[in-house]
């Protein structure tokens, strides 16, 4: 059944937005997470990347999660002398979290999701139709 | 010979399992709009003209009146894809969501055309049978 397996796919494709709403959270929750000690690392940004993977079973291409990355760039330091974890500059490292950035990512994942959800709404209509040809 | 093998309800069923296929690639597509490199795909509009002209090939009854229905078994190659997309983003990805949405919009009231069609069709012989 082909409608089935068009909702399966719209599914994957749910899962893998919502992962990535799950990164993006933990991004932004952290965006503020300074390190305990001058010599270690605060928070790093994370980063998820999407994967195309042949679903057999349905015979498609549904997505998938694929690993969850560290974010390379460099940490923002911030002038703050009187912080536990300021060196002898009296500089902070911050976490390389741009908000802008992870809300943009975030506007973008929900705009996928909608059309994720857009997509089994009209399936299960289509399917509702073919339904109908019964009753008629 | 079943209902299937009028004309009009054989038509009607490729169009409608070219929609439920057309379906299931919207959805790929949808499905894979944040995928690095991927590139969205589309099915080809079967071709009626050519089937309402073409000679029933397979194994069929064959008509020794006028008043004979060709019956015939028509196996179906599977709908022919074409590659979309003609604005490609930095990653590789070529889907566009609002495209896909049109064409999701399109595909279910084309589909619903065609279920009511089939409805239709389907009063016609009842009418015929005098069930009504």
């Amino acid at each position: 059944m082909d409608f089935l397996r068009t909702m399966a796919i719209a599914a994957s494709g749910l899962r893998a937005q919502a992962g990535r709403m799950r990164v993006i959270s933990e991004n932004i929750a952290n965006a503020d997470s300074t390190p305990a000690r001058p010599d270690a690392d605060p928070y790093r940004r994370k980063l998820l990347s999407f994967t195309s993977e042949f679903d057999r079973e349905i015979a498609a291409r549904t997505v998938g999660i694929g690993r969850v990355r560290p974010d390379t760039s460099d940490f923002r330091l911030k002038y703050e002398p009187g912080h536990p974890a300021a060196d002898q500059n009296g500089n902070v490292k911050y976490p390389n979290v741009n908000s802008m950035v992870e809300m943009t990512d975030m506007r973008e994942a929900q705009r996928s999701y909608e059309a994720n959800v857009n997509l089994i709404t009209a399936t299960r209509r289509m399917l509702q139709r073919t339904i109908d040809i019964l009753k008629a | 010979m079943g209902i299937a093998d009028i004309p009009i309800f054989s038509m009607l069923r490729t169009r409608m399992e070219w929609h439920q296929s057309r379906q299931k690639v919207l959805a790929e597509n949808v499905a894979n709009a944040d995928t690095a490199g991927y590139r969205p795909r589309d099915l080809v509009a079967p071709n009626f003209e050519r089937e309402t002209q073409r000679p029933v090939i397979g194994v069929s009854l064959s008509t020794t009146e006028g008043g004979h229905i060709a019956a015939g078994a028509t196996d179906r190659a599977p709908f022919r894809s074409r590659a979309g997309g003609y604005e490609v983003r930095p990653t590789g990805n070529a889907v566009s969501l609002e495209e896909q949405m049109m064409k999701v919009a399109a595909n279910q009231m084309d589909f619903q055309a065609a279920t009511s069609l089939y409805t239709h069709s389907l009063n016609l012989i009842k009418t015929a049978l005098g069930r009504r």
